[in-house]
């Protein structure tokens, strides 16, 4: 059996010092939305924390997952939990390819038999199986291969998650996302297009460093960083209390920063973690940009109205049926008149 | 599809289709009656003029009840203003109705909206706690009483709650309080909430009647 | 305007984050004087507007002594014009800001010598000896 270093002693290996050890889990504290208070539990668990092996696919997607990844906030802590766990296949990021990358893969599994991790990015079409494949091998055989012995599986981006925009009308390829085909599995959702950066990495280093699964909400998102609604915590929030709304793009209201709701903000209804964490490294999120929220992490949200129709707007229906519908009425209404004329007669002639 | 999809879509569809139905049927049944004739002299012109004039002078109460009925008379104008204002001048219902209309116009701050939304509620109970101890109106009142108050309260309340939240998801008290003015609009054309509409038409018929007749309008 | 940051920024309201911040501060000064209890508030958690961190960081300003910390990118810790309430800010390597802390403590546990690398030193040292 392989001798697996602790992240403590791969850390301790890059001369990276005790003060240094600390701002990172200082940094991975505010990551994981944990009070400062817990640092030094954190500091005990990454220093005895196993080098995991973390299996990604990528599958039916644009890459912007990985890519988002990639970007990431603070490039020296993904640095470090990318040396720290072992990063045995990634189609984008990895330099082999065609059959060693294959090899690779299952190599790693076999060596870390219900111990690895299985990261996915990108739907999974059902339609056919020639219409997403590696190796000759279709997306759906990759994923039910590659995940018997998984540890856990983490769709990362709304592809994976919930179908994303393969999955949207009229999903031509019968897309559909790794919760429904994965039963046997802990599957954890984060979702988002892309999801934020340092999302990732949070409940990536949450379920290496604490070995466990987060608490899920009832679409399986980590709740830390999707239990509370853009809405909830966005810093515009006063000004939809007090009324004061954009009309248009560019106009007083959206020049002065006002609430995006009649612009089309889906904050309201969506779940994550924008408003707090926000992007490029706690820079800003797209309603602080001036732009309404587009509820990225929310199942369907492709298929959602539009983004730029407010969450109140009313379905009715065509013209045509309230017009039927109109119709309709008056000719009950005429049969009742009827009815009513002829009880009206029936009297006038008895009195 | 979800609780809140099906509220927003096909509930809230069906519920438009019903009010329209509704609203056309018993307007359409109430205008085509025959009119008993009236062979008297006419004492006035009892024209459309009276109707408006009627309609208009309903609103406030003849002077001899002016003192019993002033509690009530007060309580009720609460719970009509208020339901105006909750409903017309909330910023996210205004967007409601300019997706609809097309109209849009300027809406309260929300604080405002939600103190007025109380003051509805608490004019509300106060009427139905009336209308139940009271023993007039205790023997006179039906099942459409009854319900017209509760399909009424109930997106009132619901609508409350959303802003207060406690431990539910937003999403679940939206679509409630959606699905609850869906029960709202369904019931509206058929039952003693008709007096929406109908109102105007009995007064404006009253006015027209009682002019003619040469009575004080 | 080609620059984020030359865009002028108007900060229309102050959401008031700043006025809870100075009152959790005040009462974390009487909990160290009291008891020695050091608590850390966590700047990034809490949603600012923007020009509102600028307002709550000219509040506390500059006191006496400041440190410069080289790992894994800069990081500055200095104690604010209120003794015992220090500023820290983590910088990683690119020079992004990776943390923003107010701790109130009478020294930041990263400022004193850790025993690792104190060990670490110890053993460098007995090396070079030889």
């Amino acid at each position: 059996m392989k001798y697996t270093p602790t992240v403590g002693e791969i850390l301790q290996a890059k001369g990276v010092s005790r003060r240094g050890f600390l701002k990172y889990c200082a940094t991975t504290a505010s990551l994981l939305a944990l009070p400062p208070s817990m640092i030094p539990r954190i500091a005990e668990a990454i220093e005895n924390a196993r080098r995991p092996s973390v299996i990604w696919l990528s599958f039916q997607e644009c890459t912007g997952c990985t890519e988002s990844l990639t970007r990431s906030a603070s490039p020296t802590v993904e640095g470090l939990i990318f040396d720290a766990i072992s990063l045995d296949y990634h189609h984008t990021l990895q330099a082999a390819a065609g059959e060693q990358a294959e090899a690779a893969r299952h190599a790693a599994m076999e060596e870390n038999d219900g111990n690895y991790l299985v990261l996915v990015d990108g739907s999974i079409p059902m339609g056919n199986p020639g219409y997403s494949t590696i190796a000759g091998i279709s997306n759906y055989d990759m994923l039910m291969d590659t995940v018997k012995g998984a540890a856990a599986v983490v769709a990362i981006g709304s592809c994976a998650a919930f179908g994303g925009l393969p999955g949207a009308n009229p999903n031509p390829t019968g897309a559909v996302a790794v919760q429904d085909l994965v039963k046997d599995k802990p599957v954890i959702n984060v979702p988002g297009c892309p999801p934020i950066p340092m999302v990732m990495t949070a409940v990536l280093t949450q379920f290496l460093t604490f070995g466990k699964i987060p608490d899920l909400d009832k679409h399986g998102r980590p709740l830390a960083f999707f239990g509370n609604t853009i809405h909830d915590r966005c810093y515009r929030r006063p000004f939809y209390e007090q009324g004061k709304f954009a009309e248009s793009f560019d106009d007083e209201g959206a020049k002065a920063g006002w609430c995006l709701y009649k612009l089309g903000c889906k904050g309201p209804t969506t779940y994550n973690a924008c408003a707090t964490v926000k992007w490029n490294s706690g820079t800003s999120f797209p309603i602080e940009s001036g732009h309404p929220c587009l509820g990225c992490s929310e199942p369907r949200f492709w298929d959602k109205g539009g983004f730029y129709q407010p969450l109140s707007t009313g379905h009715f229906g065509s013209g045509a049926t309230v017009a039927g519908a109109a119709a309709a009425g008056v000719a009950l209404g005429v049969v009742a008149a009827a009815a009513g004329r002829r009880r009206q007669n029936k009297f006038t002639k008895e009195a | 599809m979800d609780l809140l999809e099906f509220a927003r879509g096909p509930a809230l569809q069906f519920a438009a289709l019903v009010l329209v139905a509704g609203t056309i049927w018993r307007i359409v049944g109430i205008v085509l009656l025959k009119k008993k004739p009236d062979y008297s002299e006419p004492r006035g012109p009892g024209g459309l003029g009276a109707a408006l004039k009627v309609i208009y002078t309903r609103a406030f109460t003849a002077p001899p009840f002016k003192q019993a009925t002033l509690y009530p008379k007060i309580m009720a104008y609460v719970m009509h203003i208020g339901l105006f204002a909750t409903i017309f001048l909330f910023t996210p219902h205004i967007v409601f109705f300019e997706g609809w209309t097309g109209f849009d116009w300027p809406g309260l701050p929300n604080s405002v909206i939600f103190f007025i939304g109380v003051a509805t509620v608490v004019s509300g109970f106060a009427l139905i706690i009336r209308r139940m101890t009271s023993p007039v109106l205790k023997l006179i009142s039906n099942f459409d009483d009854y319900f017209s108050w509760f399909v009424t309260m109930l997106p009132l309340i619901t609508g409350l709650l959303i802003p207060v939240r406690a431990f539910f998801r937003y999403e679940d008290l939206m679509a409630i309080h959606i699905l609850s003015v869906a029960l709202l609009l369904i019931w509206l054309p058929f039952g003693k909430l008709g007096h929406t509409f109908l109102v105007f038409i009995t007064r404006g018929t009253t006015g027209m009647v009682f002019e003619r007749r040469g009575a004080k309008t | 305007m080609s620059q984020g940051d030359e865009i002028p920024v108007q900060v229309e309201a102050m959401h008031g984050n700043v006025r809870p911040i100075l009152n959790e501060v005040m009462h974390a000064l009487d909990k160290l004087l009291e008891a020695g209890i050091t608590t850390t508030i966590d700047l990034a958690s809490l949603p600012f507007a923007p020009g509102e961190l600028d307002e709550l960081e000219a509040t506390f300003g500059k006191g006496e002594l400041s440190a410069k910390l080289d790992a894994l990118g800069t990081s500055r810790i200095r104690e604010t014009t209120y003794p015992g309430v220090w500023w820290i800010e983590h910088r990683n390597a690119h020079d992004e800001v990776v943390g923003r802390y107010l701790e109130v403590t009478r020294l930041p546990d990263i400022l004193s010598s850790q025993d690792a690398d104190i060990m670490a030193g110890r053993a460098r040292l007995g090396e070079q000896f030889e």
